[in-house]
C-alpha cells in the first residue's frame, strides 16, 4: 500500500500504535486459544481479538483513511458493530454444544455439576 | 409487407398461436378456437396473398443470418410447390380447427390440443418452406414430435400411448436417416441450400455416394409417408382424436414424405436405383394398403389403410421417372388431401353422433344424418375415382402412365397395369363398404347413442372440401389448373411437360380400365359383402410381420439387450463411478499430453512473499487435513475444507481480485452450511476393527490415483500459469469495459455484457442444478441408521416430556433464543449489504451473483437460528418462482435489445436523473443482473429448502417407527 508522504509523523505514530495494540491483543488471544487447558477457559481468549483487538485495528483504519481522504471515514465502525454483535452468537452456540456433550456425553461432566470439570482436549 | 417478411410471419404465426393457446384456461373452448382459427386464417390469407409472387415459376426467399461465421442461415424459400403445400397446411388447418371446436368435448383439456395443433402447423410450414436442408430436417423432426404429442393427446388410453410411441419411433428414426442422407447430399454438393442442391442434379446422380444418400433419404420419406414396409404405424396412430387424423394423416404429416420425394425429384430421380426403389415401395404399398383397407371393421382403420394406399400411389407416380407422372403425383397430393380430410371428418361425426366406429354395428345412417351422408358419399366417390370427381382425374393420369411407362422389363409394365386395375377394384370395394355399409340398409337400433345431424359449423369444413372435390372434378380447367401449374413449375421448372386436365379424353384404354375396375369392384362387393361384414378385424391371406418385428426389436433393445449391458457396464456405487471417471480422464489427458514439452521457466524464489507463502502453507495443510479427516471425522474435514477455501480467498485479495475474493467467500459460506446440513444424512461409517489386506491395497490404489490425478491437475494449472500469456482477448475487455459496457468493474461488465450469453447459460445451469437437487431430495430415503432424529433432539424432547410444564419441542428454541434474536437483528443489515453489493456491481466489486449469494446466506442464517418452522411461518420463499423470475428477467433484458435493432443481450448505458440521488449511471445490463440476483437467491434457497425440509418430514424406513412428533407437527 502506498504510504502518503503528507501524513504527519504524530498521526502516523498514533495509527501505528493503534494497529499494534490491536494486533498484539489478537495475537494474545490466539496464543491463549492454543495454550489454555479446558474448553471453558479457551472460549474466552478469542474475545480479546474480537473486542479490543478489532477496536484497535478499526480505529487505526478510521484515522488513516480519514487523513488520507481528508474527510471523516467511519465505515469501519460497522465492522466493529457487526463483529461485536455476532461473536457472542458463535461462542454461545459453541458453548451450548459443549454443554450438551458434557451433560450427555460418555466421560465428562459440565461445570456446575457436583464433580469437578475435567473437560480437556 | 413484402413477400419475404410475410414468409417469416407465416412461420411465426402458428408458433405464436401455440404459445397463446397454451396459456388460456382449460375450459375456454371458444376462446381457444377463436385464437387458433384466427391465426390459421391469417396464415391462410398470407399464403393466398403470396400466390402472385410464386406464379410463373417465381421464388420468394428470405435469409436471416443465424451463425454467419459457420455459414448457417435461417433460410426460407417458397416456390409454387411449397406454396401449394402451404395452402393445404393452412387451409385444411383452419377447417380442422373449426371442426375441432365442435368435436372436442368440454371435458378435454383443449389448450393442450390447440397448442399442439398450431405448433404442428408451424413445424409443417417449416418443412415445406425451408430453404436449407438441415433446417428442413429440423422441422421434420419437430413434426414427428408434435404428432407424437397429438396422437397421444388422450394419453389415459393405452392405445393412444402405444400409437404415439410407435409413430414417434418410426418417424423419428426415419428423420435421423434423412438427416444422414442430407449430410451426404450436402457433402456431395458442398452446400445445404436448397437452391444450390436443386441446381446440382447431374453432379449428384453421377457421384459414387449417390446411392447411400438416396437410401437414407428414402428411408426418411418412406417412414414418414407410411410406405411399405413401414406402413404399420399409421393405423395405430388412429388412436388420435379425429381432427388430428384429418389433419395429420390426410394433408400434412404423412404428406411430408412425398413432399420430400417431389422436392428432391429433379435431383434424385432419373436413375435406375430411384426407379426400382421408389416404384417397388409405391407399388407394394398401393396394392397392400387397398387390400388391407377392405378388411377393416373400424371406420378410421379403413381410412388409414386407404391413406396408405393413396400415398403408395403418389410414391409410385413419383418413382416412374417421367415428368408427366410427377405431375400426376403432385395433382394427387392435392386431391387426396381434400377428399381424405373430409372423409376423416365425416368419420369423426359418425363416431361423435353414434358413439361407435365399428362398421359391423353401423347401418342405415342415411335417415338420421342425411347431409353428412351425402357429403361422405361424394367424398368416397372421389376416393374411389368415380368420374366427375377430382380423384378420377388423377387416377386417369395414373392409368395412362401405367400403360405408357417404359421399363427395361416389359413384364414389369404389364404387372403395373394389372396392379393398377386391381388397386382400382379394391378402392371401389372399400369405398363401397364405407358408403353402403354405413349409410344404407335398415337403420341400426343398437347404437350407443341416437344419432342427429351435427351443428352447422361442424359440417361446414366437410361441405367446403367436398365442394372443392366436385368443382375440381367437373371443371378442372377453371379451378385447379393454374394452381397445379404453379406447383408443378416449382418442382419441374423448365422440364414442365404438356398435360391436360380434361374430364373427357374419349373412349381411351385408361377410361376402359377405370370403368372395368368400377364395375368389377361393385360386383365383387356385392358378392363379398356378408363375408367382409362378419369377419373379425384383420385381413385373410396376408400376415404382416412389420409390427411384430418392430415390437420384438423394441423389447430386445429396451430389455433383453439393456439388462445385461446394465449389469456388466454399470455400477450403482458412487466410489466406483468416480474411480472410472477419474481414471478415464487421467488416461485421456496422458494420451493427449504425451510428449509435450514440460520445461519450466526459471522460478524467481525471491519474488514469493513470505506472508502469502504462510497463507498457502496453512491452506495446503487444511486441504490435506480435510482429505485425511474425511474418512474419520466428517465435521472436522468440513471445517478444514473451509480453511482451505479461505486461503484461496486471501490469495485472490492478495493478487487484487476483489470480485473473486468476495464471491469465493460467499460460496465458501454457503457450501459449508449446506454440506453441514447434508452431513446428518450421510450413512454412518462402518467401523472395522482391522482391515484386511485387500482393503488396504484398495485404499492404497485409491490414494495413488487421487495423488496422480490431483498432482497432475495442479501441475497442469501451474504450467499454464507460468507460461507467458499470448496476446489474449483480455486487453480488449480492459479497453472496452467502460467505453462500451459502461462499467469500470471489468469482471462484472464481462459477466453481464460482453459474455452475457455465457452467463445466461450458466444461470440456467444453476437453476437446473437446484431443481435437480430438489427433485432428488424429494424422494430421498436416508440410510436406516440416520432416519432416527439426532440424539440432541431426542434428548431435548425427553427433557421436555419429563417436565410437565414444557410442551414438547420447547427447549430447543429456548436454547437458541439469544442467537436467533441477534440474527434477526442482523437480517436487515445483511439484506442491505446484499442490495448494496448488487447495485454497485457494475463499477465496483460486487454484482448480481455475490449479492444473491449474500441474501441467500442471510436467509440460511435465519433458518439455522430460528428453525425451519419459525422462518416459514413468517416468510415462505417460493424458490422455484424466484428461479423462474430470474431467468425470465435475464431473458427479457436480452430480448429487449432486439426491440432496438441490436443483437441479443446488447447493453445500453446512460445516466438517469433520480430525485434526491442525482444523476446515476444506469446500464440495461443491470436488469440482466437483477435476473442473476433473483436466480442465485432462488437456487440457493431451493437447495436449502430441500435440505431443511428433510429434517421436518417423517421418513419411512424399515423397522423404525416414525417419530410421533413429526406426525403431530405435520398436521
Amino acid at each position: 500500500m502506498m504510504i502518503d508522504a503528507d501524513l504527519p509523523l504524530w498521526l502516523a505514530t498514533l495509527i501505528a500504535l493503534c494497529l499494534l495494540v490491536g494486533a498484539a491483543l489478537s495475537l494474545t488471544g490466539s496464543i491463549g486459544l492454543l495454550r489454555l487447558k479446558t474448553f471453558f477457559e479457551r472460549i474466552h481468549s478469542p474475545t480479546l481479538a474480537t473486542s479490543y483487538g478489532t477496536a484497535g485495528v478499526v480505529l487505526a483504519s478510521i484515522l488513516y483513511f480519514s487523513a488520507l481522504q481528508s474527510r471523516l471515514v467511519v465505515h469501519e465502525l460497522l465492522i466493529g458493530l457487526f463483529v461485536t454483535l455476532t461473536t457472542p452468537v458463535t461462542l454461545m452456540v459453541l458453548a451450548r454444544a459443549v454443554l450438551h456433550r458434557d451433560r450427555y456425553g460418555d466421560k465428562t461432566r459440565a461445570p456446575g455439576d457436583e464433580r469437578r470439570s475435567t473437560t480437556k482436549r | 409487407m413484402t413477400a419475404a417478411t410475410s414468409l417469416i410471419t407465416l412461420i411465426a404465426l402458428p408458433f405464436l398461436g401455440s404459445v397463446i393457446a397454451a396459456f388460456l384456461p382449460s375450459n375456454a373452448r371458444n376462446r381457444e378456437a377463436w385464437v387458433a382459427g384466427a391465426l390459421a386464417l391469417g396464415a391462410l390469407a398470407i399464403v393466398i396473398s403470396l400466390h402472385s409472387a410464386v406464379a410463373d415459376g417465381g421464388v420468394v426467399r428470405l435469409q436471416l443470418p443465424w451463425v454467419p461465421l459457420l455459414g448457417l442461415e435461417f433460410s426460407l424459400r417458397m416456390d409454387g410447390f411449397a406454396w401449394m403445400f402451404a395452402l393445404l397446411i393452412t387451409g385444411i388447418g383452419f377447417l380442422v380447427v373449426l371442426y375441432a371446436r365442435y368435436y372436442m368435448s368440454p371435458e378435454d383439456p383443449v389448450p393442450r390440443f390447440f397448442s399442439f395443433l398450431l405448433a404442428f402447423m408451424g413445424a409443417m410450414l417449416g418443412v415445406v418452406l425451408s430453404g436449407n436442408l438441415i433446417q428442413l430436417a429440423f422441422f421434420w423432426e419437430l413434426t414427428s414430435l408434435f404428432s407424437f404429442l397429438l396422437i397421444g393427446y388422450w394419453h389415459h388410453t393405452g392405445a393412444a400411448r402405444d400409437g404415439a410411441r410407435m409413430a414417434l419411433i418410426i418417424t423419428g428414426t426415419g428423420g435421423l436417416a434423412l438427416l444422414g442422407g442430407i449430410l451426404v447430399l450436402g457433402h456431395i454438393v458442398g452446400s445445404y441450400e436448397l437452391d444450390v442442391v436443386l441446381a446440382a442434379g447431374d453432379a449428384i446422380r453421377a457421384h459414387p455416394l449417390y446411392l447411400p444418400a438416396l437410401l437414407l433419404i428414402l428411408l426418411g420419406a418412406f417412414t414418414k409417408s407410411a410406405q411399405f414396409p413401414f406402413q404399420f404405424w399409421l393405423p395405430d396412430a388412429m388412436a388420435a382424436p379425429t381432427p388430428v387424423s384429418a389433419y395429420l394423416h390426410s394433408a400434412t404429416m404423412v404428406k411430408a414424405g412425398v413432399f420430400l420425394l417431389a422436392r428432391l425429384w429433379p435431383v434424385l430421380s432419373g436413375t435406375q436405383e430411384w426407379f426400382w426403389l421408389v416404384t417397388a415401395a409405391g407399388l407394394s404399398t398401393l396394392v397392400l394398403g387397398a387390400y388391407l383397407a377392405m378388411f377393416q371393421q373400424d371406420l378410421k382403420g379403413l381410412l388409414a389403410y386407404s391413406t396408405i394406399s393413396h400415398l403408395g400411389l403418389i410414391t409410385l407416380l413419383l418413382g416412374m421417372n417421367t415428368p408427366i407422372a410427377a405431375v400426376a403425383g403432385i395433382f394427387h397430393i392435392m386431391n387426396h388431401a381434400t377428399f381424405k380430410a373430409s372423409l376423416f371428418m365425416a368419420a369423426g361425426i359418425i363416431d361423435h353422433e353414434t358413439g361407435t366406429r365399428d362398421m359391423r354395428r353401423l347401418r342405415g345412417l342415411r335417415k338420421a344424418l342425411p347431409i353428412t351422408a351425402t357429403l361422405a358419399i361424394v367424398a368416397s366417390a372421389a376416393m374411389a375415382g368415380v368420374p366427375l370427381m377430382n380423384g378420377f382425374l388423377s387416377k386417369e393420369m395414373f392409368y395412362t402412365e401405367a400403360l405408357h411407362t417404359t421399363t427395361p422389363f416389359p413384364l414389369l409394365g404389364e404387372l403395373l397395369t394389372y396392379a393398377a386395375v386391381v388397386w382400382g377394384i379394391f378402392s371401389v370395394i372399400y369405398s363401397l363398404r364405407f358408403i353402403h355399409g354405413v349409410f344404407f340398409g335398415p337403420p341400426a337400433d343398437d347404437l350407443p347413442r341416437e344419432p342427429h345431424e351435427p351443428p352447422r359449423w361442424m359440417r361446414f369444413p366437410i361441405e367446403l372440401l367436398v365442394l372443392a372435390c366436385l368443382l375440381v372434378g367437373v371443371i378442372p380447367g377453371r379451378t385447379i389448373e393454374p394452381y397445379l401449374h404453379t406447383a408443378v413449375q416449382g418442382v419441374l421448372g423448365e422440364a414442365t411437360p404438356e398435360y391436360s386436365l380434361a374430364v373427357w379424353h374419349g373412349f381411351t384404354l385408361p377410361l376402359m380400365m377405370s370403368l372395368g375396375a368400377m364395375f368389377g369392384g361393385i360386383a365383387l362387393y356385392a358378392t363379398l359383402r356378408r363375408f367382409l361384414l362378419n369377419r373379425v378385424d384383420g385381413p385373410p391371406l396376408v400376415r404382416l410381420v412389420g409390427r411384430r418385428i418392430f415390437e420384438r426389436t423394441l423389447v430386445f433393445l429396451s430389455w433383453r439387450l439393456a439388462r445385461p449391458l446394465e449389469a456388466r457396464l454399470f455400477t450403482w456405487r458412487l466410489q466406483r463411478q468416480l474411480l472410472i471417471m477419474v481414471v478415464v480422464t487421467l488416461l485421456v489427458a496422458t494420451a493427449v499430453l504425451w510428449g509435450t514439452d514440460f520445461s519450466l521457466p526459471p522460478i524467481d524464489w525471491s519474488a514469493i512473499s513470505p506472508g502469502l507463502a504462510l497463507v498457502w502453507l496453512a491452506g495446503m495443510a487444511c486441504a490435506i487435513g480435510a482429505a485425511y479427516m474425511a474418512k474419520f471425522h466428517r465435521l472436522a474435514a468440513l471445517i478444514l475444507l473451509g480453511g482451505a477455501g479461505l486461503a484461496t480467498c486471501v490469495t485472490f485479495v492478495w493478487f487484487s481480485a476483489p470480485d473473486l475474493a468476495l464471491t469465493q467467500l460467499m460460496v465458501e459460506i454457503a457450501t459449508t452450511v449446506l454440506l453441514l446440513l447434508g452431513l446428518r444424512w450421510l450413512p454412518r461409517r462402518i467401523k472395522d476393527a482391522r482391515s484386511t489386506v485387500r482393503e488396504r491395497s484398495r485404499r492404497l490404489r485409491d490414494l495413488v490415483i487421487a495423488c496422480v490425478a490431483g498432482g497432475g491437475l495442479g501441475g497442469l494449472a501451474f504450467l499454464v500459469m507460468t507460461r507467458p500469456l499470448p496476446d489474449s482477448i483480455a486487453r480488449f475487455f480492459v479497453e472496452r469495459a467502460y467505453s462500451e459496457g459502461g462499467g469500470t468493474n471489468i469482471v462484472n461488465v464481462i459477466l453481464v455484457d460482453f459474455r452475457g450469453f455465457d452467463t445466461f447459460g450458466e444461470i440456467t445451469v444453476l437453476g437446473i442444478v437446484a431443481l435437480t437437487v430438489y427433485a432428488l431430495l424429494r424422494r430421498f430415503r436416508p440410510a436406516p441408521e440416520s432416519i432416527q432424529r439426532p440424539k440432541q433432539q431426542r434428548l431435548a424432547a425427553a427433557h421436555d416430556d419429563a417436565h410437565a410444564a414444557r410442551p414438547r419441542g420447547d427447549s430447543i428454541p429456548q436454547h437458541m433464543l439469544v442467537p436467533s434474536v441477534i440474527m434477526r437483528l442482523m437480517f436487515p443489515a445483511a439484506g442491505a449489504l446484499a442490495i448494496y453489493l448488487f447495485l454497485r456491481g457494475h463499477n465496483m466489486p460486487g454484482g448480481g451473483f455475490v449479492g444473491g449469494l449474500t441474501l441467500a446466506i442471510a436467509i440460511i442464517l435465519q433458518y439455522m437460528t430460528g428453525g425451519t418452522r419459525w422462518f416459514e411461518a413468517r416468510w415462505r420463499i417460493n424458490a422455484v418462482r424466484w428461479i423462474a423470475l430470474g431467468l425470465l428477467c435475464a431473458a427479457a433484458t436480452g430480448l429487449g435489445s432486439w426491440l432496438f435493432g441490436h443483437p441479443f443481450l446488447t447493453s445500453h448505458t446512460r445516466y438517469i436523473e433520480i430525485p434526491l440521488l442525482g444523476a446515476l449511471p444506469f446500464a440495461s445490463a443491470l436488469l440482466f443482473d437483477v435476473g442473476v440476483f433473483l436466480l442465485v437467491v432462488g437456487a440457493t434457497a431451493l437447495l436449502l429448502l430441500a435440505l431443511a425440509h428433510q429434517s421436518i418430514r417423517s421418513h419411512r424406513g424399515q423397522g423404525v417407527p416414525a417419530p410421533t412428533v413429526s406426525r403431530k407437527e405435520k398436521s
